[in-house]
């Protein structure tokens, strides 16, 4: 039975079972901070306030720390209120999330944390069950928890905290600091980190590494404030269809693309493998779909056209990058991104670009733990600035023991049914609509099953007419 | 560039297919529920480019006689076929990607269509990319326009 007590959890007291559950894991224990390294960088290692010192912003049901698997522990809620109830000292808002018939109305409102009931986007999506424990109440979807409305990682913290304007600025000044020093490294089989090589810990259950992008320690106007206007009501409307309508759209449910950005996010990516050669270094992980990031080490983009990319004029889902080494750090630039979503957090569109660092972790005695990821991205069309991630890779082993990598194969079973997605028995006949997978599917659905009396959305320009 | 070019013969179409526009010669799956007995000529609008596994697919609504406008079903709304290209990468250097084909886009193509009568088809012979919103005169197509592009060495099949 799930206990419901109020404000259970509060910030100081989270950070006890998040120490000792860091402490029982004896010495393979990072905090969230940015690279080991002495270097005095225009783009790369700037301090970070680092999120595991925060608590949880929505409400939730938590089994235990939740870092080394499976709980038996009996979920308990984490929240500002329990289904049903208002926070002490908290005044509802008149219409919110769970109550609009019209979120594209609500607009003046979703500045404010009360339109979400104080609830970070992946506790949205958690209420209705969406992590298989429900806190939408008795009376759905009016009754849902509150989230800590006193809770929220500061936006400060999350945009990038260097000053280049676009991804090519950021990789040009790293290497030419790199230069400067005598760079880039020209690795040989002789000398290239080769410690690198192996299989990385699943990054959401990596002691301490929480990061925002998680979508669990923010309110939503604050990632809100983040994105572009047009990008901002699509969250939004995300959010109400998780929230509101219980209808979620998430792309690997349909065996659809997972996308460029599900590789920071908590549940697409389970253990990793690396291997790092001269000329390329390769990290392989998924559970749904396959994510393969080639590093192409030296390799320049091809600037001509829309976006740099290696290949074709073809967006790719996980675009493309190239490389460098600065001794045993790798620098890398993305790009040629197909634009996609990630559920819980926001949509990316084809100019989405990364600069990515990966540093070797080290205990005092300089044994290779694993690796930082620093992570800056650029997306002038959905980000109103870049923003940064960052998060760490604990390496568990060599290739030789451990399970080995599973190339998935997703074979689709479940297909939306009047705009629900709903488990299909083989044999079975449905009536099924071909989704426009450039068009953004999940709109489409929406705005068929769920959307049908509200405002008007901007009409699309009329292709058709050459009167 | 204007490019028109309007092969008479059997022979000459059959040597013209060497210069055309590559298509796979390796495929991902069968083509034979194409009828490569008959040819299909469009002129329409793009409606999107999907830069898919198998195969590049170009969906477009076909325009009507006066190039005014697009066909459209009982309902009003555009009816969209869809035409089957080579891999992905292949026809981005050919000049048909994403970015080059966005929507509104009017172009010109010959194929060969579905046997069942479904509105798809294979691509036949070259395809010609009119000016940003000029589409051709009324029973024209994208060859006979002026600053058309033109993809692949081919020029459009005659329909049979």
């Amino acid at each position: 039975m799930p206990i419901f007590k109020r404000n259970q959890i509060a910030r100081n007291l989270w950070t006890l079972p998040v120490l000792a559950a860091a402490c029982l894991l004896g010495s393979s224990v990072f905090a969230q901070a940015t690279a080991q390294t002495d270097l005095e960088s225009v783009g790369r290692g700037a301090p970070l306030l680092d999120l595991n010192t925060y608590a949880l912003t929505g409400a939730t049901m938590r089994r235990g720390t939740g870092f080394v698997g499976p709980s038996t522990e009996p979920p308990v809620f984490n929240g500002g209120a329990p289904p049903g109830e208002t926070p002490a000292g908290v005044e509802a808002l008149p219409i919110d999330i769970f109550t609009s018939k019209d979120f594209y109305k609500d607009r003046a409102l979703w500045t404010d944390p009360r339109y979400f009931r104080c609830n970070s986007s992946a506790a949205l999506e958690d209420l209705w069950g969406g992590n298989r424990a429900s806190l939408i109440g008795e009376n759905p979807p009016t009754s849902a928890a509150w989230g800590h409305c006193e809770n929220d990682y500061p936006r400060e913290a999350i945009v990038s905290p260097y000053g280049f304007k676009t991804a090519q600025e950021h990789y040009e000044a790293l290497k030419a600091e790199t230069t400067a020093r005598g760079g880039p490294t020209v690795h040989t089989y002789e000398t290239v980190p080769g410690e690198w090589t192996g299989r990385y810990q699943h990054p959401g259950r990596t002691p301490n590494n929480w990061y925002w992008y998680r979508m669990r320690h923010n309110q939503v106007p604050t990632i809100l404030s983040l994105l572009t206007p047009e990008y901002q009501t699509r969250m939004v409307q995300e959010a109400y269809h998780h929230a509101n309508t219980n209808a979620a759209q998430w792309p690997s449910q349909y065996c659809w693309p997972e996308g460029f950005m599900r590789r920071w996010h908590e549940a697409a990516q389970w253990e990793l493998s690396i291997m790092a050669t001269p000329k390329m270094v390769q990290i392989l992980g998924g559970v749904v779909r396959n994510f393969i990031t080639n590093i192409h080490i030296g390799r320049d983009f091809n600037m001509e056209g829309n976006v740099p990319r290696l290949g074709a004029d073809v967006p790719r889902w996980y675009g493309e990058t190239i490389g460098f080494w600065d001794g045993d750090t790798l620098i890398t630039w993305t790009s040629n991104i197909q634009g996609w979503k990630a559920h819980a957090a926001f949509e990316w569109s084809n100019q989405m670009q990364s600069i990515e660092i990966y540093t070797p972790n080290r205990d005092a005695d300089g044994k290779f733990l694993g690796l930082n990821h620093e992570a800056i991205l650029y997306d002038p069309e959905a980000l109103v600035e870049p923003v940064r991630i960052v998060r760490n890779y604990e390496k568990l082993s060599d290739f030789d023991e451990g399970d080995p990598y599973v190339f998935v194969e997703c074979i689709q079973s479940i297909f939306p049914i009047d705009g629900v997605a709903t488990p299909v028995s083989p044999g079975q006949v449905i009536e099924y609509k071909i989704p426009d997978m450039y068009g953004r599917p999940w709109d489409a659905i929406w705005k068929e099953y769920f959307e049908k009396d509200m405002e008007k959305q901007q009409e699309a320009e009329d292709i058709f007419s050459f009167e | 560039m204007k490019m028109q070019f309007k092969p008479t013969t059997t022979l000459a179409a059959v040597a013209l297919l060497a210069g055309a526009v590559s298509l796979p010669v390796l495929a991902h799956h069968s083509f034979a529920m194409y009828n490569m007995n008959t040819i299909k000529v469009f002129t329409g609008v793009v409606t999107r480019v999907d830069p898919a596994p198998n195969h590049l697919q170009l969906f477009f609504a076909p325009m009507n006689e006066d190039r005014k406008n697009v066909e459209r079903d009982e309902k009003g709304e555009p009816v969209v076929w869809a035409v089957e290209m080579g891999g992905s990468a292949q026809m981005a250097r050919e000049g048909v990607s994403v970015n080059a084909f966005p929507p509104g886009t009017v172009f010109s193509v010959g194929m060969h269509p579905l046997r069942n009568g479904e509105k798809a088809g294979s691509m036949e012979g070259g395809l010609f990319k009119c000016p940003e919103r000029t589409p051709p005169a009324a029973g024209m197509h994208c060859d006979s326009v002026e600053g058309s592009i033109q993809i692949g060495k081919a020029g459009l099949p005659e329909p049979k």
